[in-house]
């Protein structure tokens, strides 16, 4: 066939196009949305193929393609804790963790108040979604309100880590999908941090045998044990060598970074953001038909109960003698708080641990997406309150 | 977990007074609203159950289908009645078991018939352990009557270890006829909820690999009953207390409905066949056929189904 310069220019325009858009969907995190709304359409038109292809599809995405997600926020953490992080030194760590107290009481007991209230409950038992925090859009619309450098974004990021932890505890505890048989698993876990312990002490600077060895043996541990196996390479990741100082959370590891732990995210970066698609492909597929009066549960409980627990929580940590950081006031915590409400990623992810396909699954992810309202909300709050870039005040340096 | 036990001893003293009532009301009901024309051949070695679905809200009209089975109990003496779930709504404390069931149906329990319960969407999880229930503490259970064997599954959860218990247990079972219910309806054809999808693409091939006779189910409140489907003929039976009065928007999968009051089942199996009678609130025979086991054909009107 003739290859005309018109079909080399549209070959060399989808050759360049195609990477640009993929470059720019993984930066600004589109590929979960996406998968979101492609399950969300797909399930409504053709719910059959949805859950065949699903449901064939799972447990390859949920339970193991998910593990690159938690690597990568995992290894976001570790960074953190280098100096420059916001997790440097350990102590300013302090406060945030007492409010987290605040921030995912109050929304639980908002959360299994409410589906009483509303007739639904079988959905009590989904109180640990309301724990979730999505950290990245939680960085990425904190930036927006308050803008870069503003000191509240550091703290609604800990804040974030902290409820998501106690939120895979709970996941790990309060699971009834799951039976936990930890005395067995143990010993596998063990040898899984084993493994990863000597390959640093060896100085392995590839990020294979970590991966492979350690987080294999990991994987099996967290399966056997009953905990989700998409956290097997959360005890894995901190052993790999990582910079010396933190490049700053959610900032791309330069392709010249050397360390261990950056060259994990070089290669896995877009692996992960696929992983995320279709996470959101699996997870987010909700018939509309099978929603009822239970599904508003979840967002009440946390855009009301996240700002309120927030103001709370940093309360306790005042009375306990510990500071809020500076420009940080009631006003930045309510918007901070109605930030924070925001699941997504994790709260689907909760979801899907807590509840098997069915009903009560479809109202509680339909919650995490509906918590994403928290967005406009904060905006607006930020508008009415005057914090952050409606403060009408000087702009903070970039 | 609450102790129905408690509540249980709590309303004894007042339960006989209830029962009395119950079955004034029942007796006076006769009276208004005459006795049900039974479309039953009314065997005497059959098995005869009656099935409701979302039936306890405490409100008039569940009384009133409870007066129907009180009446119809008369002259079809059922000794079994399966609940397709969502059997209290609202308030779940001691007293709304006296007032969402005992009461309602205290003449039938008076009479020894057996309530063998499934759970529904706005039911505690709890409530297994609820007596009159007969669940014994599990969520999905089996059990057998005569050449039935019934499987009742929690369809609120649906986990995989429920899954492989079914299609271990449908494995297992060597009695003539295995009818299945549940809360959720595999194959739907009302508006506000329809079929739960999810869970057909789990159950269907299971039900269809170990010959699964029959499945009814609630959550829609309405009543209609589906052209067999893969050999399995479905029923959906979840207006003896909820109603979505014009909810139906039949398709070509519907055999036949009934969407303007609320209704339960009558079901009668004897050697090869299944019959079974819809009865409304005040009555009316709104639906009625047989379906025969060996080739699942029914004489009310549905087509042969596909081998």
């Amino acid at each position: 066939m003739k290859d005309d310069p018109q079909r080399r220019g549209l070959r060399h325009r989808v050759r360049t196009t195609v990477p640009r858009l993929s470059r720019f969907a993984v930066e600004h995190l589109l590929l979960l949305p996406l998968g979101a709304l492609v399950a969300l359409v797909w399930v409504n038109i053709a719910p059959e193929s949805y859950y065949r292809f699903t449901f064939a599809i799972s447990f390859a995405v949920n339970d193991v393609a998910m593990m690159l997600f938690f690597a990568l926020m995992t290894k976001e953490v570790v960074e953190a804790t280098a100096p420059g992080g916001v997790l440097h030194p350990w102590r300013r760590a302090m406060l945030p963790v007492v409010a987290s107290i605040g921030v995912t009481a109050l929304p639980a007991l908002i959360h299994v108040r409410m589906v009483q209230v509303l007739d639904e409950p079988m959905l009590s038992i989904g109180w640990p979604v309301s724990l979730a925090t999505d950290l990245a859009i939680t960085y990425f619309i904190a930036r927006i309100i308050f803008r870069p450098h503003h000191p509240v974004i550091p703290f609604l990021l800990l804040l974030g880590i902290a409820s998501d932890a106690l939120g895979f505890v709970s996941l790990a505890l309060f699971n009834p999908m799951r039976q936990v048989h930890l005395t067995s698993s143990v010993l596998i876990l063990a040898g899984a941090i084993a493994i990863a312990a000597a390959l640093r002490s060896l100085r392995v600077r590839s990020f294979w045998p970590y991966l492979l060895g350690a987080g294999s043996v990991s994987w099996f541990g967290f399966f056997w044990s009953g905990l989700h196996p998409a956290l097997a390479l959360v005890p894995v990741i901190p052993f790999m060598p990582h910079a010396a100082r933190d490049p700053g959370f959610f900032v791309d590891a330069l392709p010249s970074a050397k360390d261990t732990s950056s060259q994990f995210e070089i290669w896995w970066r877009y692996p992960a953001q696929a992983a995320l698609f279709f996470f959101g492909v699996v997870n987010a597929g909700v018939p509309m038909g099978a929603l009822e009066a239970g599904t508003g549960g979840l967002p009440i409980a946390v855009i009301v109960g996240k700002p309120l627990g927030l103001l709370i929580g940093a309360g306790l940590a005042l009375v306990g003698g510990l500071h809020l950081p500076h420009r940080v006031g009631w006003r930045e915590l309510i918007v901070g708080g109605l930030i924070a409400a925001m699941g997504f990623s994790v709260g689907l992810f909760f979801s899907s641990a807590l509840f098997p396909p069915g009903q009560p699954r479809s109202e509680m992810s339909m919650g995490v997406l509906l918590s994403l309202l928290g967005a406009p909300l904060a905006l607006v709050a930020a508008r009415l309150l005057r914090v952050g870039r409606f403060s009408g005040g000087s702009r903070t340096p970039a | 977990m609450r102790s129905h036990g408690a509540s249980v001893s709590l309303v004894s003293t007042g339960r006989n007074l209830v029962r009395t009532i119950a079955l004034l009301v029942a007796v006076a009901s006769a009276a208004t609203f005459g006795q049900p024309s039974l479309a039953l051949p009314n065997r005497p070695d059959s098995l005869k159950f009656a099935a409701i679905g979302d039936n306890g809200t405490g409100d008039r009209p569940q009384y009133d289908i409870a007066q129907q089975m009180n009446l119809v109990h008369g002259t079809f003496p059922f000794d079994l009645v399966i609940m397709l779930g969502d059997n209290m709504y609202g308030s779940q404390q001691p007293a709304d078991f006296v007032k969402k069931f005992e009461q309602p149906y205290g003449p039938l329990l008076s009479a020894g018939v057996k309530f063998q319960a499934s759970l529904g969407n706005h039911d505690r999880p709890e409530n297994v352990s609820y007596k009159p229930f007969n669940m014994n503490g599990e969520r999905y259970y089996t059990y057998a009557r005569k050449n039935v064997r019934f499987f009742v599954l929690d369809s609120t959860h649906m986990d995989s270890k429920q899954v492989a218990w079914i299609e271990s247990s449908l494995q297992q079972a060597r009695e003539d006829w295995k009818i299945c219910y549940f809360h959720h309806p595999l194959y739907s054809n009302a508006e506000r909820h329809g079929a739960s999808v999810d869970l057909r693409v789990q159950l269907e091939p299971i039900f269809v690999k170990h010959g699964v006779n029959a499945v009814f189910s609630g959550h829609d409140h309405v009543y209609e009953r589906l052209k067999p489907q893969q050999g399995i003929d479905y029923f959906v039976s979840g207006s003896a207390g909820q109603l979505r009065k014009g909810n139906m928007s039949p398709t070509d999968q519907t055999a036949a409905y009934f969407d303007q009051d609320q209704s339960f089942m009558l079901v009668e199996i004897a050697g090869t066949e299944l019959y079974f009678q819809v009865i409304s609130r005040t009555g009316k025979t709104v639906d009625s056929g047989v379906i025969q086991r060996q080739s699942r054909r029914s004489q009310a009107g549905q087509k042969p189904d596909s081998p």
